[in-house]
Formats: C-alpha cells, sequence, structure tokens
C-alpha cells in the first residue's frame, strides 16, 4: 500500500475507523480457519453504504486487493486478508432497514447478524432459516459470500434460497440492483441473486439485502436415538428418508464428537453411543403429531440401543446448543483442528465413514465426525498439533484424501463452507479445464483487476491468475509452455 | 429459417459452431417466445428427452432438457415425490422451457420456486463449448453457481441439454378450499392474515370470482389430520378476516392451474409482491388475472397488450409474455443488465444466442 492509497481513504476515514497500527490489525490477522494467518495492509470500519462504494472505487482505482470481512467465522479462509490489501470490516453496518411481517420479507445491512434477524422478527411469528452452527456471531454478508448452510438445508435451502434481492457494488466500483421484494426474487431475467450469493466475495459487495422470512413451526418434535456404530445410524437415515418423511433436519455424530459436546454444554447425549442420531419434524402441529408417530416407528425398527424424545423447548434447545458447539468442543480436545466440508450423495454415507475410518489409520490422526445427513454433508474434524513439525500437512494431506473420497462418490468438496483459501487447490478435481476457464473468465468480467478478495477460490496463491489473452511474456521468451 | 432438429450435445455444439444468430425452442407452448427474425437459426431440442438420472433415495433427478414436464411428473408420481416448485403448463411444457422462462406454478407457495430446486445443469454456450455448471447432489458451494443464473435467463446466455433438481416426498392427499371476499382489499387483508399465521398452506392463490373475490389455498398432508386442519384455517379466516363463505372444491384442475379461465390474446406473467398488487390492480379494468404464489405473480390475459405495457412501466413492474404476437416478450420494467452483461460477455462475446 503506498502513501497515496492511505491518504486516499484517510479522506473517506476519520483515524478512530481506519486501522493500520499492528496492534489494532492483530484481531484481523486469521478468520475461523486459524491454520493461515495474514496482516492486512489497513483495516477500514464504514458506518454506511457510500463508505463502501468509495473505498471500492478507491481500490479498482489504484489497484490495491481488498477483503470484505464480517464476523470473520468462516471456516474456509474465505475471509483471511491479502497482506499488504485492505480489509473492510462490515459490522458496523448492521441495521434491519424493515420488518414487513405481512410479506415476510425483511431489509438488512450486510454486517447484520444471522441470529439478530430471528430474533428482530420473533414477534411476527416468523424466522429466519438459514441456520449455521456459528448463527450467533456470523453475519448476513458472509452468509451472501459463502452461502452458508446449516442443518436445515434439506428442506428449506440454503442462504441463497432466501435471499430476494440485492445492492450490490462490483469489484470495479460500479453499484447495481437486482431481485425484489416478491418471493420470485428476480423472476424475469436471470437470476442475478443466486449467482451473486456463494460467489465468495470475488464479484464485490453486498450493500444491501432482501430476506425471505419463514414461519415459526408451531410445533417442533425433536428424537434423538443412539447406535453401536456409524454405519447403522446411517442406515436409519435411509430409513427415514424412505417413508417419506421429510423432517427439518437428521444430525449425526460419532462418539467423539459426542463426549466432547456432552463435555462442553451437557446435552444429555448418551456417551455410550458409537453413534448418534438427531432427527427434528417441525409444522403445523397436528401434521407434525402424525409424522412424529410415524417417524418414531421408523426409528424403533433402525436398530437403535437408546431413544430418547425431547421434552419441552428447553431440552431441545440443550440438544442443538450440543451440536453447534460440536466444533468448538472438539476443538477442547486438541490444540488444532481443520474442519471439512465435503458432501457425498446421501446413499454413500457408510460407504464415506468406513473410508475415513481407513484414513485415520493411515494418519494416525484422530477425527470426529459431525455430519448434516439428510443432505449427505460430511463435516470431520480432524485433530492435531500445529506445534508438532509437520503436523498440519499431515491433517491437510488428509483432509485433502477426504475431499477426493467426495468428488469420488459423486458428491462435493463442500456443501456450505465455501472454497476459500483452504480448498482452492482441488477445485479442479470438480470441475473441468472448461469450466475452470469459464469461471475465471468471469471472475476477471466482473473484476477486470482481480483486487476482491484476490488469491481466494481460485488455485495458484496470491497472485492473480495468469490472463490468457495472448502469451505470457515468459511464454514469449520460451521459459514457460503450455500443451 | 434455418431449423434442426438436435438429438445430443455434439449436434447441438455443432449447430452453435455453425451458425451465425441461433434461438432455441423446445415444445414451444410459449408463443410469444419464438418470433425471431428470418436470419435466426432454430436450434430444437425437442428430440433430447429421458431421465437420465432418478435415485429417489437421494431427492434428486437429472434429465435432458426437452423432457416433458408430464413424464416427469408421472416418474416422480410413481415414487411418491413431486417437483415442489410445480412447473406451469404440465401438459405441453419441457422442462428446459420451463426452467429458462422460470415458470412455477402455484404449489410452489410451500417450498419455493424453480431457483430453490435446481441443483446443476449441462449446457452449450455462445461459443460452442459443452460443460456443467453446478452439482447432482442436493447440498453443494463450490464455484460460481451458474445453474441459478440460467433460470429465467430465456437461453440467452447458455443452452441447457440436462438439469438436475432436487425433488421431495409429496403429501399423501392435498385439500383445496375457496373462501370468498367481496373485494380485492378483504382479499389481499387475507393472504396477509395467512402469512401471519403459522398454517403451512401448499397453495395460496386469488382472482376475480363473480363480482368478488375469490382466495384458493391448498393443504396439503396426511388423510387423518387435513380435514381437521382445514377446519382450523377456516375458522382462524372467518373470525380474523371478512370471509363471506368457504367451500371445499376438487385438489385437481383449475385450483392448481393459475391458467385456468385466463383466454385473451396475451398471456403474461408479471412478478410482483403483495404490497403492490392494490395499486396495479385498480389499473387491469376487466382483464383476465391470478394473483399466485401468496400475491407474489400475476397471471393476466388481455387483448390489449399495449395498455398492459404501460401499466407495467409505470408501476416499474417486470412482464415476461408467454402467449401472443410481441416484438420482445420482456415488457414493463427492464431486466438488470450491468452484471448479466458481464455473464453474456462470457459465456455468449458474439451475442449468437437470442
Amino acid at each position: 500500500m503506498n502513501r497515496s492509497f492511505f491518504e486516499a481513504l484517510r479522506n473517506i476515514y476519520p483515524d478512530d475507523r481506519l486501522l493500520t497500527r499492528d496492534v489494532e490489525l492483530l484481531p484481523y490477522e486469521s478468520d475461523a480457519l486459524t491454520a493461515f494467518q495474514t496482516k492486512p495492509g489497513a483495516v477500514a470500519l464504514p458506518v454506511n453504504e457510500e463508505e463502501i462504494i468509495d473505498t471500492v472505487r478507491l481500490c479498482h482505482r489504484m489497484k490495491v486487493p481488498f477483503v470484505a470481512r464480517g464476523s470473520g467465522t468462516s471456516l474456509s479462509g474465505g475471509s483471511l486478508p491479502i497482506a499488504d490489501g485492505l480489509m473492510i470490516g462490515l459490522n458496523r453496518l448492521n441495521r434491519i432497514k424493515k420488518i414487513d411481517p405481512e410479506q415476510r420479507i425483511a431489509v438488512v445491512e450486510p454486517g447484520v447478524i444471522n441470529l439478530h434477524i430471528t430474533e428482530a422478527v420473533r414477534q411476527y411469528g416468523l424466522y429466519y432459516a438459514p441456520d449455521p452452527s456459528s448463527q450467533s456471531i456470523c453475519t448476513i454478508g458472509g452468509n451472501i459470500a459463502f452461502n452458508s448452510g446449516g442443518a436445515h438445508c434439506l428442506k428449506y435451502g440454503m442462504t441463497s434460497n432466501h435471499v430476494l434481492g440485492m445492492k450490490v457494488v462490483l469489484a470495479d466500483g460500479v453499484v447495481t440492483q437486482f431481485g425484489s421484494e416478491s418471493i420470485e426474487g428476480v423472476g424475469i431475467g436471470p437470476d442475478l441473486v443466486g449467482l451473486f450469493v456463494g460467489s465468495e466475495g470475488l464479484f464485490g459487495i453486498a450493500l444491501e439485502i432482501t430476506l425471505r422470512l419463514m414461519p415459526t413451526p408451531q410445533l417442533y418434535r425433536t428424537v434423538m436415538a443412539a447406535y453401536d456404530n456409524l454405519g447403522r445410524a446411517g442406515d436409519a437415515v435411509s430409513m427415514v428418508v424412505a417413508s417419506g418423511l421429510l423432517p427439518g433436519a437428521m444430525e449425526i455424530m460419532d462418539r467423539l464428537a459426542i463426549k466432547a459436546a456432552e463435555a462442553s454444554v451437557g446435552a444429555g447425549y448418551p456417551l455410550d453411543a458409537e453413534a448418534l442420531l438427531i432427527v427434528e419434524l417441525e409444522g403445523e402441529a397436528l401434521q407434525v403429531e402424525a409424522e412424529f408417530a410415524e417417524l418414531r416407528g421408523v426409528i424403533e425398527e433402525s436398530g437403535a440401543f437408546e431413544i430418547h424424545e425431547a421434552e419441552g423447548e428447553d431440552e431441545r434447545a440443550r440438544i442443538w446448543k450440543g451440536r453447534k458447539g460440536a466444533f468448538s468442543a472438539v476443538g477442547r480436545l486438541s490444540p488444532d483442528y481443520i474442519v471439512q466440508d465435503g458432501v457425498v450423495p446421501r446413499s454413500r454415507l457408510g460407504e464415506a465413514l468406513v473410508k475415513i475410518g481407513e484414513l485415520k489409520a493411515k494418519y494416525q490422526l484422530d477425527v470426529a465426525n459431525v455430519f448434516h445427513a439428510g443432505d449427505g454433508n460430511l463435516h470431520p474434524l480432524i485433530l492435531y498439533n500445529g506445534r508438532e513439525p509437520g503436523a498440519l500437512e499431515k491433517a491437510e494431506a488428509l483432509a485433502g484424501e477426504i475431499l477426493a473420497m467426495c468428488v469420488d462418490l459423486g458428491g462435493s468438496i463442500t456443501g456450505e463452507h465455501g472454497i476459500g483459501m483452504e480448498k482452492r487447490e482441488y477445485l479442479p478435481t470438480m470441475f473441468s479445464p472448461v469450466e475452470m476457464e469459464i469461471m475465471r473468465d468471469l471472475r476477471r468480467a466482473i473484476d477486470p483487476e482481480e483486487i476482491a478478495n484476490r488469491g481466494k477460490m481460485f488455485p495458484g496463491g496470491e497472485a492473480p491468475a495468469l490472463q490468457m489473452r495472448g502469451m505470457h511474456p515468459l511464454e514469449r521468451q520460451g521459459v514457460i509452455s503450455r500443451e | 429459417m434455418t431449423e434442426d432438429v438436435l438429438n445430443s450435445v455434439a449436434e447441438l455444439q455443432a449447430f452453435v459452431k455453425g451458425h451465425g444468430r441461433i434461438h432455441v425452442v423446445g415444445r414451444r407452448s410459449k408463443t410469444a417466445l419464438h418470433q425471431v427474425e428470418a436470419d435466426v437459426a432454430l436450434a430444437d431440442l425437442s428430440g433430447m428427452t429421458g431421465i437420465t438420472e432418478y435415485q429417489p433415495q437421494e431427492y434428486t433427478l437429472t434429465v435432458l432438457a426437452g423432457t416433458g414436464l408430464s413424464e416427469i411428473q408421472a416418474a416422480l408420481h410413481e415414487e411418491g415425490q413431486y417437483l415442489p416448485f410445480d412447473p406451469l403448463l404440465p401438459d405441453r411444457g419441457s422442462i428446459g422451457g420451463a426452467v429458462a422462462c422460470n415458470l412455477s406454478g402455484s404449489r410452489r407457495h410451500r417450498y419455493g420456486g424453480i431457483r430453490d430446486f435446481i441443483l446443476g445443469a449441462g449446457v452449450v454456450d455462445g461459443l460452442g463449448r459443452a460443460f456443467r455448471v453446478g452439482g447432482k447432489v442436493v447440498k453443494n458451494a463450490a464455484g460460481f453457481d451458474l445453474s441459478k443464473f440460467l433460470v429465467g435467463s430465456l437461453g440467452q446466455y447458455a443452452i441447457m441439454t440436462e438439469l438436475t433438481f432436487k425433488v421431495f416426498p409429496d403429501a399423501p392427499v392435498f385439500q383445496g378450499l375457496r373462501l370468498r371476499y367481496e373485494s380485492l382489499d378483504d382479499a389481499l387483508n387475507a393472504v396477509f392474515r395467512c402469512n401471519r399465521s403459522t398454517q403451512e398452506l401448499d397453495l395460496l392463490d386469488f382472482a376475480p370470482w363473480k363480482r368478488g373475490w375469490s382466495l384458493l389455498a391448498g393443504l396439503a398432508g396426511f388423510q387423518d389430520t387435513l380435514p381437521q386442519r382445514a377446519k382450523q384455517f377456516v375458522a382462524m379466516m372467518r373470525e380474523e378476516t371478512a370471509l363471506l363463505d368457504a367451500t371445499e372444491v376438487e385438489g385437481d384442475g383449475s385450483l392448481r392451474d393459475p391458467l385456468a379461465g385466463l383466454t385473451g390474446d396475451f398471456l403474461v406473467k408479471v412478478v410482483i409482491s403483495p404490497r403492490q398488487i392494490a395499486g396495479f390492480d385498480a389499473q387491469l379494468r376487466d382483464m383476465r388475472r391470478r394473483y399466485s404464489a401468496g400475491g407474489n405473480t400475476a397471471w393476466l390475459a388481455t387483448g390489449d397488450i399495449g395498455a398492459l405495457k404501460k401499466i407495467l412501466e409505470a408501476e416499474q413492474l417486470p412482464g415476461l409474455v408467454l402467449r401472443g404476437s410481441v416484438d420482445c416478450p420482456l415488457i414493463g420494467k427492464s431486466p438488470e443488465n450491468l452484471l448479466a452483461a458481464r455473464v453474456k460477455q462470457v459465456l455468449d462475446p458474439h451475442n449468437k444466442l437470442v
């Protein structure tokens, strides 16, 4: 960052909202993927959209890379700073600008915390459905960048399915709007909301977002079933699906995750279980009660050695607190861990778990399994000690094999955390060279200087991707070649 | 005018590379979309049909773009599943056409529209490149989600050849209700009341009916509970809205078809929000119309497309003409074109796809 860029920044921000001293930058060096740390050149803290727009335009003009950051909860390193780039902290844009309960919509700024939306609309009998485990701290802007999910995605979809309209500033400073307050969203013309959500901050920054709200279910019925092996819990999920029921959530935790979560939260999980299945139905009371009777029959047939129905909202909340706190709880068992986020077809869950068991033995690392079984989204937590030489590399190699397995089984390398910094080298395992080229071209068409969240999603390090327009200078000199 | 029936991706690629401007057709159920100039070559995908992958236990379905909606629905019905976005024109349209025009039916009210159920697609772009976007599993956050971008794209960015969807188990029984109101205001207030309730409706449409307004509601669920749920719903509406009377109606037929009775030279889809309806509707005079999905889509039939166009422009509402002779099927508020043009530049830089 050069002096003239700083001077221009100072024209936008007062001193207390432009952080430049080492001690001020420290909290921004990393996100929830703590294995990576980089110090940004500066952190700007805008309080309105005009400041964001001015900042992005300045970055574009002076070719300074920037990263937009909310609460920094990305598990894929998606909000990791760019060395010597600008970090734009969006937490202060945290206003819920409009709630219209009769249309079931809310209009929010990007720094609004996910759970705060539900808290604000609960009085109208509504809630905001996407519920990533970090929902009490993560922001909507971050959810949009990474198309965050949660435990209820199979039935209700991910963030993308709950965004109806957006105002955004593209990476070159162009401001545009798409979508509407209609539940149809864009409705006519290509679905730009669908394209922008999940673009990992590579297209620009969302300034204002119109969200769809859902009616709070009349009744939840939650059941926990304990199994003596993971395969049996996986089979139970297939049985529930085959029964024609559509639960809001189906989650599985293995012994290590159960133990850690129980020690942390005291959720009442059975400590003698090898696998715990949590199934939740929700909706109109009469319908849920009828479905629950059927679910109970299916679970009883599934070989569970213990079945427990949550009694009341308090117990349900405890069960979910344990599940949502499982990552951090497992973190207490080990100095460091990597959370993976692969997806496999649901019917191949058993196969995937066996393979993870084999990899665990091969690498001699502990792996705790927590996953959204309803949609085949695995979250193996690979435990390691970062102080041991080579331990991180070993954990990453194991994580890489898990991702390769997900692709081999016909799944995805990420269900909800995004590619970010962590999985960028694996993106080409899911996409052909043509598909990679098209995505790169798309990025460059929207962000010609490749300044927005540079170095994320695409393989190839911090530098902007090689521009395939004519020959590369080294190619021209015969130093490199393409086949 | 050149017109070829293309039966494979390879044939389509060759067609795109070998022609100038190209327009895609399937079953031609939406006549207004296919009025192109004489120099435009027609790529007919009606031969690309069939279910290529259906795994009921995965809740996923992959089909070729030209596949008829009725064929898809029959296959899903056999397994007790359905397309929750309830594609429009189920007897005549193809799945590719439904996605390209973003045409969901009334039952989309419960779980969402096409964008909420599309998982991935195989496409050929304006450069003749064949590739996939999105994935084939129910959850996937890898790469840019171009599959959603294709929804509503009218085949002007890339040509869809294959589509993958999330599907759901269908409820065993469906119950339809007709609730009568004296005025649009009363019907709208009833819709708002529904939106503030925890009752889960599969369908919520309203339309002028017998000098008043009719609110059509649908509930889906188990046989044992449905009568009681319907009773609770009607009791709530009787107590808290200006309901004149309520009757049960057949679950099939006109209840589920938002286009039923919409006769007229032109048929138009309008994206609207419930709060915009009162002002919009007051200008429509005797146009036949039905508001669908809780008042979030309007279906209109008219003989005077010019008048409707003016109303849409004044109200800043986007419309898509599906039936009738028009120069351009997009009327009213124009779709966003700053970001979309960047995508066009990548997928179809020579503006071949029209």
